[in-house]
C-alpha cells in the first residue's frame, strides 16, 4: 500500500455546503422572528439616483410648438416683446404646458434629470481616498521610523521607540480624538487632516516594525558583501538591503494596508462622511438597518478583497528571482 | 601593496574575551598569492576581513596600497574599491540577475555608463566561464558557478588585491575545481591575492608563501616546498598530519 492516500473530498465538501445551508436558514429564520421587513430595492437609490432639476421659462411669452423625441422634448416659446425664439429642453413625462399656452417668465415647464451618485457611493470613495493617502503617507513614516529604529545613533533610535510604543500603546479611537480635540485645536486642522493625520501616525508605527523586522531579517552576509565591492551605508540599503526587505515584508504589510481600511471607518467619530459614516446617516433617513449595514459591510469586504489580490499580484511579481 | 602591523582584533561576548587576532604583523607584496592555513577559530578569517575594513579591529595598522585603514580622513568605501573580496557562502544578490549582480557596483561606485559596465561584466563573466547564465537569478545556479559570477563581480571593481575567504568550503566536491582554476588563472595573470582555504593543493601549486595561523598568531610564514615538506613548529606539524 503506498504511503500516499488519496482521501475522498466530496462527503467533507457537501458537508460544508450543509453547513452554509443552515446558517443561512438561521439567519432567514431569525429575521422572520423579529419581523424584520426587508426593503432592498431600496438600496440601489443610495448609490446614484436620478435628481430632477425643474426648468422654467426664461422669458415671458407663448408657447409655440413642442417637438418630443422619445424621452425629451423641446419646448419653443415665442418671447412677447419680440426677439429670437427660445427653446427649453425637459423629460416628456414632467411637461407641464402644451402648444399655443401663454407662459410667464419662471414658468415651471418641466423637469430634467440626471445621474448624482449616491452617499453611499461617496462614502465609499471617501473610505477609499482615505486610506490610500493615509497609508502612503504611513509607508514613509514606517519606512523612516524602521531605519531610525535601527540607526546608531541613540537619540533617533530613542525618539523611534517612544513613538512606536506610544502608538501601539494607546488605542486608535482615542488618537483620533487627540489628534482632532487637541493637535487639531492647536495647529488649527481641518477634520479630514486630522483624520488622515491621526490614520498614518497609527499605521507607521505597525510598518515600522514590520520594515525593522524585514531589514534585520536580511543576512549579513549581503551587506558585507556589498560594502565590500565599495558601496557607503546609503548605498547598500537603497540597491541591496530595502528591494530584498521590501520582498519578504509585502505579506504582512498587506495585512496592515487591509486592516487600515477596516480602520478608517472610526474617522467617522470626527464626522468625516466615510462609507460607515454614510450608512449611519441613511438608516435614519431610510430605516432599512439591516439592508444597509450589510451593504457597507460588503463594501469594505469588497475593497480589501480586491487590495489583497493586487499585492499577491505584486508578491508573485517579486518572486521571478526565488 | 598590504601592510599588516601589530594588527589586534578582540572579540568579547558572554563573559569571555577572544583575541581572535592577536599581534599579527606582516606584508604581501604585489603580485604575490599568499594563503593563509590554520585550524576552524585561528582566526585566519578574522585576519582577513580586517584587511579590507570589514571587521572593526581594536589596534595596530593596515595599509593597501600606500593607505592606511585606520588614520581618520581615509575612506574606508573608497578602499574597498580597490580591495575585492570573495566570501565562503558567495554572497550573491539574489534579487539581482547575474549580469546585474556583476554591473551594479560597477554602476553604483565606478559611476561607468550602462554600455561600459555590461561590456566589462560579460568580458569577465566570459573569463570565469558563465557568460551563458548573464540572464538568469543566482537561485538557478550551483554553488561552483555562483562562486565564479562572485569573483567575476569582485574583479568588476578592477581591485588592486583580491581577498579569498574560504572560496569553496561550501561547494560539492565536484564543483571545487572550477573555482580553484579560476582563481589559479588569476594568479598566474599577477593578481595580489591572500587565501584563506583548506586547499592544500592549490596551497602548494599556486601560493608563494604559506602562513600558518593558530590561536590569532602567525606561527609559521614559508615558502610551500619548504613548509609542506619540512614545518618548523609543532602546532604546524601537527596540522598538517591532520589534513595531508
Amino acid at each position: 500500500m503506498p504511503l500516499k492516500r488519496h482521501s475522498v473530498q466530496w462527503p467533507w465538501q457537501a458537508l460544508l455546503a450543509v453547513i452554509l445551508l443552515g446558517l443561512a436558514t438561521g439567519l432567514w429564520v431569525a429575521t422572520k422572528r423579529v419581523n424584520y421587513e426587508w426593503r432592498w430595492e431600496r438600496v440601489p437609490q443610495y448609490f446614484a439616483y436620478r435628481a430632477e432639476a425643474s426648468q422654467t421659462a426664461p422669458v415671458a411669452g407663448t408657447v409655440r410648438g413642442i417637438s418630443t423625441d422619445g424621452a425629451y422634448s423641446r419646448v419653443e416659446i415665442v418671447p412677447e416683446d419680440g426677439g429670437p425664439s427660445v427653446t427649453v429642453a425637459v423629460e416628456t413625462d414632467t411637461l407641464k404646458v402644451k402648444a399655443g399656452d401663454p407662459v410667464a417668465e419662471g414658468d415651471d415647464i418641466g423637469a430634467e434629470r440626471h445621474w448624482k451618485i449616491g452617499p453611499l457611493t461617496w462614502g465609499l470613495w471617501v473610505t477609499i481616498w482615505i486610506s490610500f493617502v493615509s497609508g502612503f503617507i504611513g509607508l514613509i513614516i514606517g519606512l523612516v521610523t524602521g531605519l531610525c529604529r535601527l540607526s546608531p545613533n541613540p537619540t533617533l533610535r530613542g525618539l523611534a521607540v517612544l513613538y512606536i510604543e506610544l502608538i501601539r500603546g494607546t488605542p486608535l479611537l482615542v488618537q483620533i480624538f487627540i489628534f482632532y480635540f487637541f493637535i487639531g485645536t492647536v495647529l488649527n486642522l481641518d477634520r479630514i487632516v486630522a483624520g488622515v493625520g491621526a490614520l498614518a501616525l497609527f499605521v507607521g508605527a505597525y510598518i515600522a516594525e514590520i520594515i525593522r523586522a524585514g531589514i534585520q531579517s536580511i543576512a549579513k552576509g549581503q551587506t558585507e558583501a556589498a560594502r565590500s565591492l565599495g558601496m557607503s551605508t546609503t548605498e547598500t540599503m537603497i540597491h541591496i538591503v530595502l528591494p530584498q526587505a521590501f520582498k519578504r515584508v509585502l505579506p504582512p504589510l498587506a495585512g496592515q494596508f487591509i486592516s487600515l481600511i477596516k480602520d478608517s471607518s472610526l474617522v467617522s467619530v470626527i464626522a468625516i462622511t466615510d462609507l460607515t459614516k454614510s450608512g449611519r446617516e441613511i438608516i435614519t433617513s431610510s430605516f432599512a438597518t439591516f439592508e444597509i449595514w450589510f451593504t457597507v459591510a460588503l463594501l469594505y469586504l469588497l475593497v480589501t478583497s480586491l487590495l489583497s489580490q493586487l499585492l499577491f499580484w505584486l508578491e508573485r511579481r517579486f518572486a521571478r528571482s526565488d | 601593496m598590504i601592510e599588516v602591523k601589530n594588527l589586534i582584533k578582540v572579540f568579547e561576548g558572554r563573559g569571555q574575551v577572544v583575541r581572535a587576532v592577536d599581534d599579527v604583523s606582516t606584508q604581501v607584496g604585489k603580485g604575490e598569492v599568499v594563503v593563509i592555513i590554520g585550524p576552524s577559530g585561528s582566526g585566519k578569517s578574522t585576519f582577513l576581513r580586517c584587511l579590507n575594513g570589514l571587521e572593526e579591529f581594536d589596534d595596530g595598522r593596515v595599509i593597501i596600497d600606500g593607505i592606511d585603514l585606520t588614520e581618520s580622513k581615509t575612506n574606508l568605501n573608497a578602499v574597498r574599491r580597490e580591495v575585492g573580496m570573495v566570501f565562503q557562502h558567495f554572497n550573491l544578490f539574489p534579487h539581482k540577475t547575474v549580469l546585474e549582480n556583476v554591473t551594479l557596483a560597477q554602476r553604483v561606485v565606478r559611476k561607468r555608463k550602462p554600455a561600459e559596465a555590461n561590456d566589462k561584466a560579460m568580458r569577465l563573466l566570459t573569463k570565469v566561464g558563465i557568460s551563458e547564465k548573464a540572464g538568469e537569478y543566482p537561485s538557478r545556479l550551483s554553488g561552483g558557478q555562483q562562486q565564479r559570477v562572485a569573483i567575476a563581480r569582485a574583479l568588476a571593481m578592477d581591485p588592486k588585491v583580491m581577498l579569498f575567504d574560504e572560496p569553496t568550503s561550501a561547494l560539492d566536491p565536484e564543483m571545487v575545481g572550477e573555482v580553484l582554476d579560476v582563481m589559479k588563472q588569476l594568479a598566474r595573470e599577477g593578481m595580489t591575492m591572500a587565501v584563506v582555504t583548506h586547499e592544500m593543493g592549490f596551497a602548494r601549486e599556486v601560493a608563494d608563501r604559506v602562513m600558518f595561523m593558530d590561536a590569532g598568531r602567525i606561527l609559521e610564514d614559508a615558502p610551500p616546498a619548504e613548509f609542506f615538506t619540512a614545518p618548523r613548529e609543532p602546532r604546524a606539524q601537527a596540522f598538517l598530519k591532520q589534513v595531508l
